[in-house]
């Protein structure tokens, strides 16, 4: 167990070398692009979904993520970071962008009901690496105090802003700020992230 | 409030802070190592924190994607999506070096304020004394002074043809615990935010673009990290003229 969660801890992106396949997709290669899609897309959508969480709004940022790696792999520099980080922090960020604008709040609420009964995607099953990932990531989260673990997790998951946070926990904004770096902190040491 | 930025780091990466604070922070990375350090390795964390939800999205994405992709051209390598720091070449100290002399003429004529700022904390420095010599280039430079020691002195100097204010102070008393200083370009049509103004150390300097739809700049106390429109009246106001 604990070699096979090295090996995952290693290379969260599992499986091809992404940096080398960001290279090709650079030059133009759509089969490339096809192969990091398919390494990418499951963590990039299941981000995106858990912040916007109306499926169909989902895809389209989703899409609009894809799409702007394809645009921008000549400008990807593995000194900046994987590929992974690369796309996720783009994907998070166009997933707050995309529940901040009022239009996209409004249509949320009137998608929320009928879409809520049946949330076919919900139940597939996740991909090995993604399992591993995710009883790490859980157990790590166990290691944060309550009030790091519920900051962390309405911020990151919710896309809500420290302002937000602070009210919704009815906790000063200066806690709150300090609890968000230091819970990232230990979850990065917990996860032995270099 | 420089503490403060740096405490900013963990809401940065969750993408938990506004807009404007998310440019001032971005600003504060370019001249902070550890901080951008710091960033990175945070991200990564919180990578690992989306990538723990991974679910597949229905197949078809994938040909919706590829479609687009066909008729998508992709960016040359060249310049970089972010704005990197950029190294500390000798032209740039050069250009910061000439700057600085303008700045000490000019000051000899309009006080001593504009030299004060220049020095405040490097952030963006040479951004900024670019902005001023653009402003003294154009041909219709103004300096305007307002406030006092309980509020606080600021000097606009601005430019219509060249469209842009900057705003410096020396001696900005910082905002009250839970508030932020931001920027107002208020003209007929819209009140738009211009940032942020987080003196350190009494120091701090705002360049407000865009200001031809601008009747006036004004300044408001709000609630930490900003607001979308002001909430409360301006304590200093700047005409454009």
């Amino acid at each position: 167990m604990g070699e096979r969660v090295r090996r995952v801890r290693e290379e969260p992106g599992a499986g091809p070398d992404t940096a080398e396949l960001m290279r090709h997709v650079a030059r133009g290669d759509e089969s490339a692009f096809e192969r990091l899609y398919d390494v990418l897309i499951a963590p990039i959508y299941g981000a995106i979904r858990r912040v916007v969480r109306d499926p169909a709004q989902s895809e389209e940022v989703a899409q609009e993520v894809m799409v702007e790696l394809w645009r921008t792999a000549a400008r990807y520099s593995p000194e900046r970071g994987s590929v992974m980080t690369f796309a996720m922090t783009l994907a998070h960020r166009r997933a707050v962008d995309r529940v901040r604008s009022a239009q996209a709040a409004a249509d949320r609420e009137e998608h929320v009901g009928r879409r809520e009964a049946a949330r076919p995607f919900d139940e597939v099953a996740e991909q090995v690496t993604a399992r591993f990932e995710q009883e790490q990531v859980r157990r790590c989260l166990g290691t944060l105090t309550e009030l790091q673990r519920e900051s962390v997790v309405l911020a990151y998951y919710g896309g809500r802003t420290y302002k937000e946070v602070g009210e919704l926990l009815d906790t000063p904004l200066g806690t709150i700020k300090t609890r968000l770096r230091d819970g990232l902190i230990r979850l990065r040491d917990c996860l032995g992230v270099a | 409030m420089n503490a403060d930025v740096h405490a900013l780091t963990g809401a940065y990466v969750l993408d938990a802070v506004s807009t404007d604070e998310r440019q001032v922070f971005e600003r504060h990375l370019t001249d902070c190592d550890a901080c951008r350090q710091e960033v990175a390795e945070l991200r990564e964390t919180a990578t690992r924190l989306g990538a723990a939800v991974a679910s597949p999205p229905p197949p078809r994405l994938k040909d919706s994607v590829m479609a687009q992709i066909r008729v998508t051209r992709q960016l040359p390598p060249e310049a970089p999506v972010v704005p990197l720091r950029r190294p500390r070449s000798p032209w740039a100290l050069r250009l910061s070096a000439a700057a600085a002399v303008v700045l000490l003429v000019v000051s000899g004529v309009l006080g001593v304020l504009l030299v004060q700022a220049r020095q405040s904390d490097g952030t963006g420095a040479d951004a900024q004394a670019a902005a001023i010599a653009d402003i003294l280039r154009s041909g219709d430079a103004q300096v305007v002074n307002q406030g006092d020691a309980s509020t606080g002195r600021m000097t606009a100097l601005m430019s219509k043809s060249a469209n842009r204010m900057l705003l410096l102070t020396g001696d900005m008393p910082n905002a009250p615990s839970g508030k932020d200083y931001q920027a107002w370009t208020i003209g007929e049509e819209a009140t738009k935010s211009a940032g942020l103004i987080q003196p350190q150390g009494g120091k701090a300097a705002l360049e407000v673009a865009g200001i031809d739809a601008a009747q006036q700049v004004g300044i408001t106390l709000e609630p930490e990290g900003g607001s979308d429109q002001p909430t409360q009246q301006p304590i200093m106001t700047f005409e454009v003229t």
